[in-house]
């Protein structure tokens, strides 16, 4: 009998635990009067990442300028088999646009497929996938001009030249497979940089650190090293610091996240290559929009960089590139 | 010596059938538990959570963590447990991968080449688990730690670190994201007959036998003739089995090894095998119960996403339901060792 007590109290602090955080979770959707409330749902890469957060912040203000409601949803890790059953659900919840970042262009590639099919109009903001016409829209940085702004910055930094190499995040994201090759382009065709090639970090930045003071062993003339995106930019900078070499190796992070922004201050990072997620964010919901309304839709839109150094960290531009970490 | 044999018959089979009385309660409670939950969110989400695509997509997603819940039952039955899967799952669907590429082709030859590549390469990760800890006596969980680590290390040396999408089209279409009829899915069908294979060898045959009995009392089994020994590298063997064929049902599914994104799936499995009931100590447990307990994490996450919680509710929720199923059971278990409750006085004087 006393486990018959200790059951029910079990599922009675289940559902206590249910309708706590369902009634936690339902705020923040408000919608205008004007026309029909159209319901966008907006999943994210990874939840609670600086990038997504400022994306999220241009999604939910262009939404509520046009008077439509958004949920926000995202995967724990930056990986399909965590997004795939979100999206899913999503799906499964009937939004009639859904917003989403691709974690890989293959895997996500059918799910995505089955929102279509279920009438379901699909903006793809940031990352793409192989087939991208499954989407009204897709918005992303122009990644591969900004690997080579990247090499622009090593240029600056380091004009005499010599060994360059890329920190990646794992093959077959699209948007850090451009920024590579970008940067890798660019080092190729200077004959004054020799390019090491890139190595994969899988988004884990012990990972990175492991690497980078590995790299340093090996190569301790490097000159310049480009961390594609954000954990790998946070490692590089503790491989670079493990290997005391702050001032000799000039670190350009891609992204502009709080933690990056502290390492630029510090000095351990010497540029960063900022995307723009919130016009990222707010064009998606603009193309989502059109696209319910049936009018035509910009199949592909390329968004553009902010290079944050520390002379212009606080000047009002430098300010506004710099991401958020809540809206 | 003659009078201890014959107790130790006695004992083995008792407590299997101990354990099968046992695990229908607590499966039973689990399975209202589920259906509880499918109705707070039928309720709170009338017209989308209790559809067919709904359905259809949450026993999708449990699909493949049934095959591996299946092998990690029978290895947490023996008392043992098996943090490798992840990692041999992500290997098996690697060198399949590779072979599948080799032979090139997108029918079902090529297909079917590859499964039989993946199953072998789980057996022989399992057979090497299974005679670690059974010959050389080293801690099951520091062997399977051990190729937790070396199974994706053998991945990422094979791949470079780079995920294969090389995945024959038939096994895409057909398996991956197919119906068998009308919205029951190819993966999930596949899954199903795992399953009812896993159940049926537990429960109705000496091989399931053998495992409560190694599970529940080792040195018994060992008195009454049992190769206790052999028996547990058939039972992780069986467990590597069948990791490597969700490895090519992973393939199917998300055209990708995944190779990062399976650090958690044992862990996951673990859970869904201790919320169904099965005892962490070995000796009780069922393949039903496993089942039903790897639906309750992922119904909780599709809920969620559908009323719009946070998502790292999912987390907290799930940790919460596994303290309290491990704890309820606890709590039965010593009051019947005590004499207490007269439910279950089956229990009484149990020989551990």
């Amino acid at each position: 009998m006393n486990r018959k007590i200790v059951f029910r109290a079990a599922v009675a602090s289940l559902l206590l635990t249910v309708t706590a955080a369902c009634g936690s979770g339902s705020s923040g959707s408000s919608s205008s009067a004007s026309g029909k409330a159209y319901k966008i749902a907006f999943i994210q890469g990874v939840s609670g990442d600086a990038f997504y957060i400022t994306m999220q912040c241009g999604v939910q203000a262009e939404a509520k300028a046009e008077g439509v409601t958004v949920t926000t949803q995202g995967p724990q890790k930056f990986d399909p088999t965590l997004q795939t059953p979100i999206l899913q659900s999503v799906i499964a919840s009937k939004p009639d646009a859904i917003l989403i970042a691709p974690t890989d262009v293959s895997s996500m590639q059918q799910p995505i497929a089955q929102a279509k099919a279920n009438g379901i109009k699909v903006v793809l903001v940031d990352t793409t996938v192989s087939d991208p016409s499954v989407a009204v829209s897709a918005i992303a940085s122009d990644n591969s001009g900004g690997g080579k702004a990247a090499f622009d910055a090593v240029k600056k930094l380091a004009p005499q030249g010599g060994k360059v190499l890329v920190v990646g995040v794992q093959p077959g994201i699209s948007t850090t497979d451009a920024r590579d090759k970008g940067f890798a382009d660019a080092a190729k065709a200077d004959p004054a940089f020799t390019y090491l090639g890139v190595q994969y970090s899988q988004n884990d930045p012990a990972k990175a650190a492991s690497i980078v003071s590995a790299a340093l062993q090996k190569d301790p003339d490097i000159v310049g090293i480009f961390a594609s995106n954000l954990f790998s930019a946070e490692g590089t900078a503790t491989g670079v610091r493990q290997a005391g070499k702050q001032n000799k190796v000039k670190i350009i992070g891609f992204d502009a996240g709080p933690d990056q922004v502290r390492a630029l201050k510090d000095g351990t990072v010497q540029a960063l290559i900022a995307q723009q997620p919130a016009t990222i964010g707010s064009d998606g919901i603009q193309q989502a929009v059109k696209a319910l309304k049936g009018e035509s839709t910009t199949a592909s839109i390329k968004t553009g960089f902010t290079i944050v150094t520390k002379a212009n960290l606080n000047s009002a531009a430098g300010k506004a590139a710099v991401y958020k970490a809540g809206c | 010596m003659a009078t201890t044999t014959g107790g130790g018959t006695n004992t083995v089979i008792t407590d299997a059938s101990r354990g099968q009385r046992l695990r229908r309660l607590q499966a039973l409670q689990i399975l209202v538990l589920l259906a509880v939950t499918m109705t707070v969110f039928g309720i709170a989400r009338p017209d989308t959570f209790l559809t067919v695509f709904n359905i259809r997509g949450i026993v999708q997603n449990t699909s493949i963590y049934a095959v591996l819940g299946v092998g990690m039952t029978f290895v947490i039955i023996t008392g043992g447990i098996d943090l490798s899967i992840g990692s041999v799952l992500v290997f098996s669907g690697v060198v399949a991968a590779k072979t599948m590429d080799a032979m090139g082709g997108q029918g079902w030859g090529t297909a079917l080449a590859g499964a039989a590549v993946a199953c072998c390469c789980g057996l022989g990760w399992g057979l090497f688990n299974g005679f670690m800890i059974a010959k050389a006596k080293v801690p099951a969980l520091v062997v399977t730690l051990g190729t937790l680590s070396a199974a994706l290390g053998f991945a990422q040396i094979i791949t470079k670190g780079l995920d294969l999408r090389s995945a024959p089209q038939v096994l895409v279409s057909k398996v991956g994201f197919g119906n068998v009829v009308w919205q029951i899915p190819t993966l999930s069908v596949i899954a199903a007959v795992v399953v009812v294979v896993g159940i049926v060898l537990l429960h109705r045959t000496r091989f399931g036998l053998y495992t409560y009995a190694v599970g529940s009392n080792a040195e018994a089994g060992r008195r009454v003739g049992l190769d206790v020994d052999l028996h547990l590298i058939k039972v992780y063997a069986l467990a590597g089995l069948l990791a490597g064929f969700a490895g090519i049902l992973n393939l199917a599914f998300f055209q990708s090894t995944t190779i990062g994104g399976q650090s958690n799936t044992p862990l996951n499995v673990i859970a869904g095998v201790a919320i169904g009931g099965t005892s962490l100590f070995g000796g009780v447990g069922s393949v039903f119960g496993t089942v039903v307990g790897l639906f309750i994490p992922i119904v909780l996450q599709n809920g969620f996403v559908q009323t719009n919680v946070q998502p790292f509710w999912q987390q907290v929720v799930v940790g919460a339901v596994l303290i309290a199923v491990v704890y309820v059971d606890q709590k039965r278990r010593t009051a019947a060792q005590r004499g207490k409750s007269p439910r279950f006085s089956f229990l009484k004087g149990r020989t551990r």
